[in-house]
């Protein structure tokens, strides 16, 4: 594996840690408010 | 396999290839029509099945994962179409009234309240319907031409489903951010808030799950 496919994995691993928190994160704020205020 | 001809080898897979994609082809069909994807999911497991065999012994056919990409973006674009092209063009029928409406009651208020309460009709929902109306007139049926050329294995295929895999990535944080700025309006008094919704929407990752695939996978498979 030469040094740009390393870089190349790299930043997908980054980007994928990037969206799925995202859409965690999404989730997460969805649920406090749940909890904060019963619907 | 070691006694076949360069040439036969290649009619023999050219054979199997075409045989499983009827198969694969089909069932992808029934699933994308929503309601008879029970039935469409054996038929694609077939056409799974020969397209596997047929690797296994020896024959040059499109890689599985390619092949599973493919009709995974096929099919997630064509149920979605069915489902939001009913919500735009349809949504005064009475199986959509119903349907729409339950659905809405049970997991996401957007499709309950202020249903069909729009000039253009159908969900009511803050920014619900402009995400809809770009999915179905842009990103799904660019998605879908996208992904034949990638099952074709041609280079612009492999190109423009990339392309199109990041239309994914902006369509689904964009949905999501917008639901989410008003989420308390959106679920208030539905049965299952929140959690139904993301139970029942996490299968919809395929764009990202494919996109690590696409940028790593040897483009030289793919022909111009």
């Amino acid at each position: 594996m030469n040094e740009q496919d390393r870089r190349r994995r790299r930043a997908l691993i980054a980007f994928q840690i990037f969206i799925y928190g995202a859409l965690l994160a999404m989730f997460l704020i969805q649920l406090q408010m749940l909890m904060v205020k019963d619907w | 396999m070691v006694s076949l001809t360069l040439d036969a080898h290649q009619d023999e897979s050219r054979r199997a290839q075409r045989e499983a994609d009827r198969w694969l082809i089909a069932g992808t069909i029934l699933m994308g029509t929503l309601v008879l994807g029970p039935v469409g999911l054996p038929v694609f497991c077939r056409g799974v099945y020969l397209l596997r065999r047929a690797q296994q012994v020896g024959l040059s056919v499109r890689p599985m994962m390619v092949t599973l990409i493919g009709y995974v973006v096929i099919l997630d674009a064509a149920i979605n179409s069915i489902g939001w092209g009913l919500d735009v063009f349809a949504n005064h029928a009475l199986i959509t009234r119903t349907i729409f409406t339950a659905w809405g009651n049970l997991m996401d208020g957007g499709y309950f309240w202020h249903y069909n309460e729009l000039w253009i009709g159908g969900a009511g929902a803050p920014g619900e319907k402009a995400w809809i109306i770009v999915c179905i007139v842009v990103v799904f049926p660019m998605r879908i031409a996208a992904a034949i050329g990638l099952l074709q294995m041609k280079r612009w295929g492999h190109q423009w489903t990339i392309v199109t895999c990041w239309f994914g990535v902006i369509s689904w944080m964009g949905y999501i951010l917008n639901m989410t700025m008003y989420a308390d309006v959106r679920y208030a008094g539905v049965a299952l808030p929140v959690i139904g919704w993301w139970l029942y929407n996490i299968f919809y990752i395929t764009p990202f799950l494919a996109i690590p695939y696409l940028h790593t996978v040897n483009r030289e498979i793919f022909s111009d």
